[in-house]
């Protein structure tokens, strides 16, 4: 914070923006529980993390969200292939396993999981609304380039999908 | 560019991410949000301060702790580490909300659902009525239903909430230990003992009501 600048008000901020970093964090990770969660743990970054705390914030926020999710993710799908090893001796698949493979949901947070970080973060949120400045500002981006990166992110995407589960 | 136009138009990137979104339904709870919050970092200012105070007891002090912990240790490691179906589920003894304790290894013989959950936890409220009616139904064929909640406040949020739901089956307040041997690091987790003591399967978030019966009557037969 500078000098002579308003202190950080950290309770109004986290009312306004929690519900909507939850949201950004629950349309990556499975259950909204976990997903309201790890958004107060977004929170408790962003607490002991003074240099965050400014005019700034909302971007570091969405960046920080946005991560946390597909961090989550990861590891849920790690978790899932070493159950699914497991498996071999079970046989027994899971409620969970019979949902995920009928889940258009699952499958694009597959590959979300699988194309670059720094391309899912960007096309997460993008589709969570935030025009071309609000991306560069809130993933450090140059704005110019916004475009050709959003572009490869989405053909990484594609690709990632289409081999993954054929044209839909 | 005007290529990937094209194939935007054949493949629409935004459409299929936009099938991401939450549940319509599903509001976040900031209140419950920020009171969570300001636990926890309260909460860790209190271990700063508790490391800062373990650091300046007296060396016997110390030893003591010590060997304590290694004892302590020693017992968690004589259980499984992160359970695996097939494997032993991992003895626990825990108080419910009457003081009696409650040993897992007591319901051996039986078929057992341990359901981790928590009050503020929405898909662990839409099964627990599910485990509420199978405990009904099942309960004279050897099932038995033990809900360990994992609300940091323990029965300070829990009791009002088992008395208004009449919760049939024994609930217990879980801890980082156990949660730490089951592997639980979210919510509703359910595991599904055989008679025989072992973990037959395990799911992470909310059970599919229909396929959890028939897995539950599979082992009871």
């Amino acid at each position: 914070m500078q000098a002579g600048e308003a202190p950080f008000d950290f309770e109004a901020t986290f009312r306004a923006q929690y519900g909507r970093i939850a949201r950004i964090i629950a349309r990556v990770v499975r259950d909204p529980a976990r997903a309201e969660e790890l958004a107060v743990e977004v929170f408790l970054k962003l607490w002991r993390n003074r240099k965050a705390q400014g005019e700034k914030t909302e971007g570091w926020l969405y960046r920080a969200a946005v991560r946390k999710g597909l961090d989550e993710l990861r590891r849920q799908n790690r978790r899932a292939r070493y159950e699914h090893l497991f498996r071999f001796v079970r046989q027994v698949p899971t409620p969970e396993d019979i949902r995920s493979a009928a889940d258009e949901q699952e499958r694009v947070r597959l590959v979300l999981a699988l194309i670059e970080p720094r391309q899912a973060e960007l096309l997460l949120l993008r589709s969570h609304g935030l025009n071309y400045d609000e991306l560069a500002s809130a993933l450090d981006l140059n704005p110019a380039s916004i475009g050709t990166l959003l572009s490869r992110a989405q053909q990484a995407f594609r690709k990632e999908y289409i081999k993954r589960n054929g044209e839909r | 560019m005007e290529n990937d136009n094209d194939m935007n138009e054949n493949f629409p990137v935004d459409d299929h991410l936009a099938k991401l979104n939450p549940d319509g339904e599903w509001q976040p709870n900031v209140t419950q949000a920020l009171a969570r919050f300001k636990e926890r970092r309260d909460g860790s200012r209190k271990r700063i301060w508790a490391t800062v105070g373990v650091l300046a007891v007296s060396a016997c002090l110390a030893c003591a702790i010590l060997l304590v912990k290694k004892a302590d240790m020693q017992r968690v490691s004589a259980t499984v580490k992160t359970v695996k179906d097939g494997q032993t589920a991992p003895d626990f003894i825990l108080k419910d909300a009457t003081g009696a304790n409650i040993w897992l290894s007591a319901y051996k013989g039986k078929v057992v659902v341990v359901d981790f959950w928590a009050t503020w936890c929405h898909g662990c409220k839409t099964e627990i009525p599910w485990f509420m009616e199978f405990q009904n139904k099942y309960k004279d064929s050897g099932l038995a239903v033990i809900g360990v909640s994992m609300d940091e406040d323990g029965w300070k949020s829990v009791r009002p909430f088992v008395e208004e739901k009449k919760m049939n089956y024994p609930v217990v307040i879980g801890n980082d230990d156990l949660a730490k041997r089951y592997g639980v690091d979210s919510m509703p987790m359910t595991l599904l003992i055989d008679r025989k003591g072992k973990l037959a399967a395990s799911y992470i978030g909310l059970v599919d009501k229909g396929i959890f019966e028939k897995e539950l009557v599979r082992l009871l037969r």
